[in-house]
């Protein structure tokens, strides 16, 4: 038996703290938050019981909500279609490249920087040219004038903009977990392959992939979540703007929560995150568990 | 080609014209990892270059061109007028703070999880597990709510505790998928050996689980000493701003003095990048860990 008998005062000494400390700072403001959706309330003065009216108007009246509801599932695409892109790339760097070390440690810089670097850096390279913005000022120099724009004010690029720069910063994370993953395939599988004539995209076709399939799906599920949770990124380049054309679920419910001070509707929102992203993470379990039994 | 780092490319002279579309073929490839490593790397160099120039360099428009003279003066005024000192101390305590409750904490509950016998060990995990589908900033309003009504908006402790919850739940996963392959017989015969479960806990389990000791220690180190939106949310004291605060607010302020705010912007990422040369392989497996077994 893998076990030992503790006295309960043991366990509870071991258990306890840190547990209580988990469920009172996580679980209980969610409840508080599930409570206080039900609530009209501006946060200091006195709060109103509305049942489901926030909800109400929150699926029905209010225009910024569902934009950024597709904004966040937008992105969500945007960041799964990344990772068969970073597989390609840690392939090709396994296969071609003879010290891959310095080069995948190099495209994980940008991961370990904090949002507001990342943000700022991004920022000043979307700025005008007039500005010193550098993305602006390449395009002037190679002659493409009418491709410039005020990257982060136009309401028609600035989410893209933004989505850029969240897939620039994690492309090295995805890289590098996916090489990882292709590191640890034995590499007697690909000599015996060789030997019966696979070779090259052959042998990737049916050893890495298949392998590397529990890897891939990590990096989707991190990708996916990474992205429903999409924020501080957002807070800091744009807050949301220009006029919500960069809000997505979580900004907004921050700016209604902050600046317009309706906690009721607020809490609304963060209740919807919470269901959204449980949601989100039970589903992908499920598709990968059927991909698995299907291709395993 | 042949003189790209830490490459080396296969022989060309003579080779049958498979040989040489391959050589081709490998030549197209390191061109493209090469223009990545230019988009990943670059804009980082650019932001130390456009640091140290003149106002007026940067918004000459030539982003090519170096600096004609070092502007170490954007330097020292984000160094001064940014209370950069005062930011990275208050980093330092609550990412330290953080990292030492983490650890401590985490490894007695993924101790308990493993190896004691009692009904609820796979309840408590799935208390953890579920807690990592939460996302953070659903918990900011109510948690200001709370700490409001404690009195601790706006001290150390609003960042600290739900900094530690948050790093909570992977520590417990990495910690106890570990402690799962130490063999039952090292503690059993330090049991026999009249020994507590405290005192096995402290001085076997602990010492032989510095690995992943190592990789929570990471894992936790780079979300909190990055993290922002708890930060400006719970802090309002400039004394109290941790360092991604502290940048966001100078650039915020700064707004004009461009040379300055990239300067503050390097001094911001400079201690992770510092940590990154010295510790870059123990880090990049880190994070591999945290994210497989997370």
């Amino acid at each position: 038996m893998n076990a030992l008998n503790v006295p309960k005062r043991t366990i509870a000494l071991f258990v306890l703290p840190c547990l209580l400390l988990y469920i009172l700072l996580v679980f209980i403001p969610i409840l508080v938050s599930f409570y206080t959706s039900t609530l009209d309330w501006n946060g200091i003065g006195a709060s109103r019981f509305i049942g489901l009216g926030n909800f109400k108007e929150l699926f029905t009246k209010d225009p910024v909500f569902w934009p950024s509801v597709g904004r966040t599932l937008l992105f969500a695409l945007f960041s799964m279609a990344e990772i068969p892109f970073a597989l390609f790339v840690a392939i090709l760097i396994g296969r071609y490249v003879r010290k891959p070390n310095f080069l995948v440690s190099s495209y994980f810089l940008p991961v370990i920087l904090s949002v507001v670097v990342i943000g700022q850096l991004w920022k000043t390279i979307y700025n005008p040219a007039s500005l010193g913005g550098m993305l602006n000022q390449l395009l002037m120099a190679v002659g493409l004038e009418h491709w410039t724009k005020p990257w982060l004010t136009d309401p028609k690029v600035a989410i893209f903009a933004l989505f850029f720069v969240s897939l620039w910063q994690y492309l090295g994370y995805h890289v590098l977990i996916q090489f990882t993953g292709i590191q640890n395939i034995p590499s007697e599988i690909y000599e015996a392959a060789k030997i019966d004539g696979a070779e090259g995209l052959t042998a990737d076709r049916y050893i890495t992939l298949p392998m590397v399939l529990p890897i891939f799906k990590i990096s989707i599920v991190l990708s996916v979540i990474g992205s429903l949770q999409a924020f501080d990124m957002i807070m800091v380049m744009t807050g949301g703007g220009p006029a919500h054309a960069t809000d997505v679920i979580s900004t907004h419910m921050y700016n209604m929560s902050f600046l317009s001070m309706r906690y009721g509707y607020g809490s609304a929102m963060a209740s919807f995150l919470v269901m959204e992203c449980l949601a989100a993470t039970l589903l992908l379990i499920a598709v990968f568990k059927k991909l698995e039994s299907k291709y395993a | 080609m042949s003189s790209l780092p830490g490459v080396t490319s296969a022989p060309v002279r003579a080779v049958p014209r498979r040989r040489a579309s391959r050589v081709r073929g490998r030549g197209l490839v390191l061109g493209f990892l090469s223009v990545l490593f230019v988009t990943q790397v670059y804009p980082l160099l650019w932001l130390v270059i456009y640091s140290l120039k003149t106002n007026e360099e940067i918004l000459s428009g030539s982003f090519f061109s170096l600096p004609h003279a070092l502007q170490w003066v954007n330097y020292k005024e984000a160094y001064v007028s940014g209370t950069y000192l005062k930011y990275l101390f208050n980093s330092f305590f609550v990412t330290a703070s953080t990292m030492a409750v983490v650890i401590v904490l985490c490894s007695m509950v993924a101790y308990a999880i493993t190896r004691f016998r009692f009904k609820y060990a796979s309840a408590v995990m799935l208390v953890f597990l579920v807690g990592i589908m939460i996302p953070l900033q659903a918990t900011l309003l109510p948690l200001m709510i709370i700490f409001k009504h404690m009195g601790i908006l706006n001290t150390y402790l609003a960042l600290i505790l739900p900094y530690i919850s948050f790093s909570t739940p992977l520590a417990v996963f990495v910690l106890s998928g570990f402690m799962r392959t130490i063999p039952l017989e090292i503690e059993e015969s330090a049991v026999m050996d009249g020994a507590s479960i405290t005192r096995t806990f402290r001085s076997i389990i602990l010492p032989i689980s510095v690995p992943p000791i190592m990789t929570v220690s990471i894992l936790t180190f780079i979300s909190i000493w990055n993290e922002y939106i708890m930060a400006s949310t719970f802090i309002s004291s400039q004394s109290l701003k941790t360092l991604p605060f502290g940048v966001y607010s100078f650039v915020s302020q700064y707004s004009v003095n461009y040379g300055a705010i990239g300067a503050f912007l390097v001094l911001g990422a400079l201690p992770v990048i510092l940590i990154y040369f010295v510790l870059s392989e123990k880090i990049t497996k880190g994070m591999v860990a945290g994210a497989v077994k997370g």
